[in-house]
């Protein structure tokens, strides 16, 4: 299966926009993400990373690839704060996530959509519920959660499956609901976290459209992934890491090393 | 603000019916607990009143010389009711005296021997209550001074054991029912922890999608509220229906005539009812704080 000849035109124009725009030097200020000198050490005393240093700017598709243990879920933990960079800092959509107060944290999690490699629906919930608890569990009127849902469901193309429980759809299914809950809020940033790691290699391509469709759509992606051949594939950027450091960041790059 | 209570609501009626066992559990175990709460509390509350009761018939008796006259009784009784340890004083005449000796007579089924006697032999007296069982002696000493006094009759002994019971009860009670209260609180807390934890991914998946803390915690303190609501009201439905045999019981055991039984009815409430919700509110509180803390 060759990539470059299924992707659409409009994905590659917008690849090599975005390749020119990591050129310019102002890149930065548009920054979804921006990484400074990030090291993070655990109270067990291990350093899980060191001396990150990442500018992800809007529109962006990055592939976070590395070895089991190399960093990505501690890098990933700091994005949505679930832990806090030791020194350097972690600036989201202009937020210091380091000096944010603990009560503004939900807010900036809104800005954030992940997606897992295990889905977490809830499982007694139907698909649209699945989806419109994200909405009602941040205070959003009733009246505007009906629409938003519907619309997402449209776009991941679950609409006819609706009323289903997470039980009664396959794993692409199930990955496309996670993926429908992480839009509904209309993120700055989608995080996926091995979002293929538990499909076969025909669906995960489904899913990877599908991140692909919704980077079109103007919406940054993150995916940390250790699928090569996706990776290879795609030639989108690519920022590996190896214990805890970034030894590669190249645009258009490959899962492995190309010498 | 009406949007977010009735979320909370609402989620925390789902939530308990959602996990239907885990929440019966809880709920039968806050019946379990309130009843013993509940048990223990009649039995502290039957005790004392009986207690009370006991204390309350500590007084001293001052049996005044038969040939004083009415001012001097009148004086006399002034005095008594002056002093500061006194609770009230009664004047029992001597027509009054006899008159009760021949119906004691009469209510045993005796003979009323005084029916030989020409003339009334028993002297008028004061019956002194006292605010404290531990006056008696002092009261009981002051009024042997009196010349008016002929003889005092108290139950200084008595008064000293009764205070001392009644003390050690009191104390033992409190001690014992705090300690209930302690062990039905991390009872019920690890009760409702356990139903929390088995919605750990609701909850992790709220965090993730940016649900703020009180989203989060609100309809679990909801779902522990309604846990002891429930355990109340089948805990006071099973007092209610065991009420007359515990009523039996209590009147045989303690000797309590049934009129405190109102405002035990009423404080039997208050209390169930608050430690149910209180206790299911801090359960929540406490095992929801687990996972916020971040």
């Amino acid at each position: 299966m060759t990539l470059t000849s299924t992707q659409p035109a409009a994905v590659r124009s917008l690849r090599d926009r975005l390749r020119r725009r990591t050129l310019d030097h102002a890149a930065a200020d548009r920054a979804v993400l921006v990484l400074h000198d990030v090291t993070k050490t655990y109270p067990n005393g291990k350093t899980a990373l060191r001396d990150v240093e990442l500018v992800i700017p809007e529109g962006d598709f990055v592939f976070l690839v590395g070895p089991s243990g190399a960093g990505k879920s501690t890098l990933i933990k700091l994005l949505i704060r679930d832990e806090i960079a030791s020194e350097g800092s972690v600036v989201l959509d202009g937020q210091d996530l380091a000096r944010l107060p603990r009560r503004a944290v939900p807010k900036v999690r809104r800005k954030i959509g992940i997606v897992f490699q295990d889905f977490k629906l809830l499982p007694t919930k139907s698909v649209w519920e699945n989806v419109a608890f994200a909405l009602e569990v941040t205070g959003t009127p009733r009246r505007r959660i009906r629409p938003a849902v519907d619309r997402v469901l449209a776009l991941v193309g679950l609409t006819a499956q609706r009323s289903q429980i997470p039980s009664q759809l396959s794993g692409g299914e199930q990955q496309r609901t996670a993926i429908a809950r992480a839009l509904v809020h209309d993120p700055r940033l989608i995080i996926a976290d091995e979002p293929t790691g538990n499909l076969d290699p025909l669906i995960s391509w489904e899913i990877i459209q599908l991140l692909l469709r919704i980077n079109e759509l103007g919406v940054t992606v993150l995916m940390a992934t250790h699928n090569a051949e996706v990776v290879t594939a795609l030639r989108k950027r690519v920022v590996a890491l190896e214990e805890g450091r970034v030894i590669r960041d190249e645009v258009g790059g490959s899962y492995h090393r190309v010498d | 603000m009406i949007g977010f209570v009735a979320f909370s609501l609402g989620r925390a009626w789902q939530g308990f019916w959602r996990n239907a066992l885990m929440s019966l559990a809880a709920t039968a175990t806050m019946v379990l607990m309130l009843v013993l709460l509940a048990g223990f509390w009649i039995i502290q509350t039957g005790l004392l009143s009986a207690l009370d009761f006991t204390e309350s018939k500590v007084e001293v008796v001052a049996n005044i010389n038969i040939d004083e006259g009415p001012d001097t009784i009148d004086a006399l009784g002034a005095r008594i009711a002056a002093m500061p340890q006194v609770a009230a004083v009664t004047f029992i005449s001597r027509d009054a005296a006899l008159a009760r000796f021949q119906q004691s007579m009469k209510d045993q089924g005796r003979e009323d021997l005084s029916k030989y006697l020409d003339t009334n032999p028993f002297p008028a007296s004061y019956e002194v209550k006292l605010k404290d069982p531990s006056y008696s002696a002092v009261v009981s000493d002051a009024l042997r001074q009196d010349p008016a006094v002929k003889n005092v009759l108290d139950t200084k002994e008595t008064a000293k054991n009764v205070k001392t019971v009644t003390d050690i009860m009191r104390t033992a009670g409190s001690v014992v029912l705090l300690v209930i209260g302690v062990i039905v609180l991390f009872i019920i807390v690890n009760t409702i922890r356990l139903a929390v934890v088995a919605r750990a991914e609701e909850i992790e998946i709220m965090r993730l999608v940016g649900a703020s803390d009180a989203f989060i915690r609100w309809p679990f303190v909801f779902e522990g509220a309604m846990v002891g609501l429930f355990g109340a009201v089948i805990t006071l439905v099973f007092l209610y229906l065991l009420a007359d045999p515990i009523g039996g019981f209590m009147v045989d055991f303690f000797r309590v005539l049934p009129l405190s039984f109102g405002s035990l009815a009423r404080d039997l409430i208050v209390l169930v009812s608050a430690a149910g919700i209180g206790l299911g509110v801090l359960g929540s509180w406490l095992s929801v704080r687990t996972y916020l803390i971040r």
